[in-house]
């Protein structure tokens, strides 16, 4: 059958991509110049204000090689790395020792999910919907204002757009936090409000951000969609436009759309990494360039890993329901 | 009786305005099967267009309208004006293109009940829908399925049922079989035949195939360059045309048995945006004369219910022979049969 195929495909190719992306997490790093271990060690004894003996360093560079797992030749490592990776166990921060990097990852991973689930769904939504009116329009003068908006959102690089909102509504109107101040504690009404309040400029430009290609390409395939053959003889059966519009250029044109939006994931994590750091938000971006800036090998390593695991994921997942909305990969040719 | 008054219909473009139909007087009586042929861009879409009142940008009617015989539910004469509303519930279209003329993401089931007609319906049309396509040879889960899981066959099966189901007074086809294969495209002739016999609906067709014309149709209009040349009965018309055109479509038909050299249709029509003064044909009519290339003759009726638009209808049964004895078209002695054409006027 076509649909088990197609599935298989898709796991096989879903897990070669983990494979690949992890294998070069592994290298590119050791490419670098520098030694972890001597950092730390430096790090330590600047600390301490005196020279360790060269016994202590020893020990201390033996257990810190287990620690990080960086004992053995390369392909051992390699070995063990993989194997913490399954168990996504990728040891203890350096920076926040002895908290484990998986802690780390699981307190700003939602942060970060729950800011891209939702403003990519709204910007796919609401991108679409203003694409696809004018499109369907394309000739009526309010049909070109809308596209407008796409034109004039498209080009804007993702930094500016995020200064002007945040010039704009924080700086000059006031209206939304500069940078946000969360609610410690568990979850509450008051604690919800408070995400929600804080949240709305990074979701606000990463909408908008994302919105203006949505506008142009569906008003694209919309234009294209509309005359062909099954558009047009719906229209000679005295269909109403909002039929036509919905259930014929809709429902066909969105197709394109979300294999678009699979492609496109990567960068909208790109975009989340850009707007966290901009807007302090407490992300995975946020954690991931502290890592860096630090030299935490194994928080770098994990949220590297968590980043291409969760963009992996929500392709796949995409790519799985695909089937759901086209009924010629459902039920085969 | 469908009523065709002096249809002129324009399409405007960059280049200015053409007229695709030009000064189209007919009236086609109820319960007929009347076929529509000539070369392609004579204006057939166009006139099947006009026929169900699509009109709009491009496409435009600078003179003239239809009245289709019959009266709408506040009882008003059905003409160009209102025909729209009656789309598939007193006229319906069957596309060309069977393969792409359904939505590949909605069942057909969807795409049967989402007529203003079937509005507020549904389910009761549903049932009905399932044992009418089982009248037209197809299983009654068909409607179940998605057009993709269908041969093309059975899409314009499908396409037939959604412009039968409702039956309408008048339904039109525009080359309805051209991307289906012959046995295909033959039983869904038979069938469309057979449905019309039944609920004695008036048909258009277009159709390339004059084959399909004699075996199917009960009259006859041929088109060239916009203009209607011939209208009669199939019969009459297949055995004695009366128009130099009709005749050399006829001709460029291959029959069984026959295996002399056909002859094609030698030069081509008259580019709309450069008509010749005259007759349109003249430019390629082995019966043309010097009057042709002046003066436009108008269709007539040379016969009771047989009409031509040619000075020298009468001199086509002798171009017929002539034709019929094999020679090629080049070959033909034009004086002597405009003599004779002279004679006989
Ligand atoms: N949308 C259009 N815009 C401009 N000209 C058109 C359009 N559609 C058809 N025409 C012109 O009108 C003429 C008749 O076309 P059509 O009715 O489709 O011919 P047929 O169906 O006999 O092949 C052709 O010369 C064609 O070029
Ligand atoms: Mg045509």
């Amino acid at each position: 059958m076509k649909l088990a195929q197609y599935i298989v495909q898709r796991v096989f190719a879903y897990f070669l991509v983990l494979f690949v992306g992890i294998t070069i997490t592994f290298f590119l790093p050791r490419l670098m110049p520098g030694d972890p271990i001597n950092n730390y060690i430096s790090q330590v004894q600047a600390r301490a204000g005196q020279s360790l003996s060269a016994e202590a360093v020893q020990q201390l560079r033996d257990s810190l090689a287990e620690l990080y797992g960086l004992q053995g030749n390369l392909f051992t490592q390699y070995i063990n790395y993989l194997k913490r990776v399954v168990r996504l166990d990728f040891g203890p921060s350096f920076t926040y020792y002895p908290e484990p990097v998986s802690e780390i990852l699981l307190e700003s991973m939602p942060w970060t999910a729950g800011l891209l689930l939702t403003t990519t769904l709204l910007s796919w939504l609401i991108g679409n919907g203003i694409g696809l009116i004018a499109g369907y329009y394309n000739k009526r003068r309010a049909a070109a204002v809308l596209e407008f908006i796409g034109i004039v959102l498209y080009p804007i690089p993702y930094y500016i757009l995020a200064l002007v909102v945040i010039l704009i509504l924080a700086y000059w109107l006031g209206l939304f936090p500069l940078s946000p101040t969360f609610l410690p504690g568990p979850i509450s009404w008051n604690k919800v409000v408070s995400i929600l309040y804080n949240s709305f400029l990074p979701a606000l430009t990463l909408v908008l951000a994302g919105f203006g290609w949505n506008v142009l390409s569906m008003k694209a395939l919309a234009i294209a969609t509309k005359e062909d053959s099954y558009v047009q003889f719906a229209r000679l059966k005295g269909t109403t436009d909002r039929t036509r519009m919905v259930n014929y250029v809709f429902r066909n044109a969105m197709l394109p759309q979300i294999t678009a939006l699979v492609l496109s994931l990567g960068f909208i994590f790109n975009g989340a990494l850009q707007t966290e750091i901009i807007f302090s938000y407490p992300g995975l971006g946020m954690t991931m360039r502290a890592a860096a800036g630090a030299g935490d090998y194994n928080l770098l390593y994990g949220s590297i890993v968590i980043t291409i695991l969760s963009v992996a994921t929500a392709a796949l997942v995409l790519d799985l329901i695909y089937p759901l909305f086209d009924p010629r990969i459902r039920l085969g040719r | 009786m469908i009523r065709l008054e002096n249809i002129v219909a324009t399409y405007t473009t960059h280049r200015g305005q053409v007229h695709a139909v030009e000064g189209v007087n007919l009236e086609i009586p109820d319960s007929t099967i009347v076929g529509i042929a000539g070369e392609s861009g004579c204006g057939k879409s166009t006139l099947m267009k006009v026929l169900y009142g699509d009109i709009g940008f491009p496409l435009s009617l600078s003179s003239g309208k239809v009245d289709y015989g019959f009266v709408n539910d506040r009882g008003e004469p059905v003409t160009t004006e209102n025909i729209r509303d009656e789309w598939f519930r007193r006229i319906s279209y069957i596309p060309q293109s069977s393969m792409s003329s359904l939505n590949p993401v909605m069942r057909i089931r969807d795409q049967f009940v989402d007529f203003p007609a079937t509005a507020g319906r549904k389910k009761e049309v549903l049932a009905q829908v399932r044992s009418f396509v089982q009248k037209l040879g197809l299983p009654p889960q068909a409607i179940d399925a998605y057009p993709h899981q269908l041969s093309g066959g059975m899409r314009q099966r499908i396409m037939v049922a959604m412009a039968t189901f409702f039956q309408p007074e008048v339904i039109l086809a525009d080359e309805p079989t051209t991307a289906l294969d012959v046995v295909v495209q033959k039983s869904i002739l038979l069938l469309l035949l057979d449905l019309q016999k039944e609920m004695g609906n008036t048909i258009l067709l277009v159709s390339h195939d004059m084959g399909v014309h004699y075996q199917i149709t009960r009259k006859m209009l041929i088109m060239y360059a916009a203009k209607v040349v011939e209208y009669a009965d199939t019969d009459d018309l297949f055995q004695q045309p009366l128009h130099p055109y009709t005749l050399m479509l006829i001709h460029s038909l291959p029959t069984i048995g026959d295996d002399r050299a056909r002859h094609g249709l030698p030069g081509s029509p008259p580019s709309l945006w450069e008509m010749p003064q005259g007759c349109r044909f003249a430019p390629r009519c082995p019966l043309a004369t010097a009057r042709c290339r002046r003066e436009e003759p108008p269709l007539k009726e040379h016969v009771r219910g047989r009409f031509s638009a040619c000075h020298y209808a009468n001199s086509v049964p002798e171009l017929k022979k002539t034709l019929e004895a094999g020679p090629k078209l080049s070959e033909i002695n034009v004086m002597e049969l405009m003599a004779e054409a002279e004679r006989d006027i």
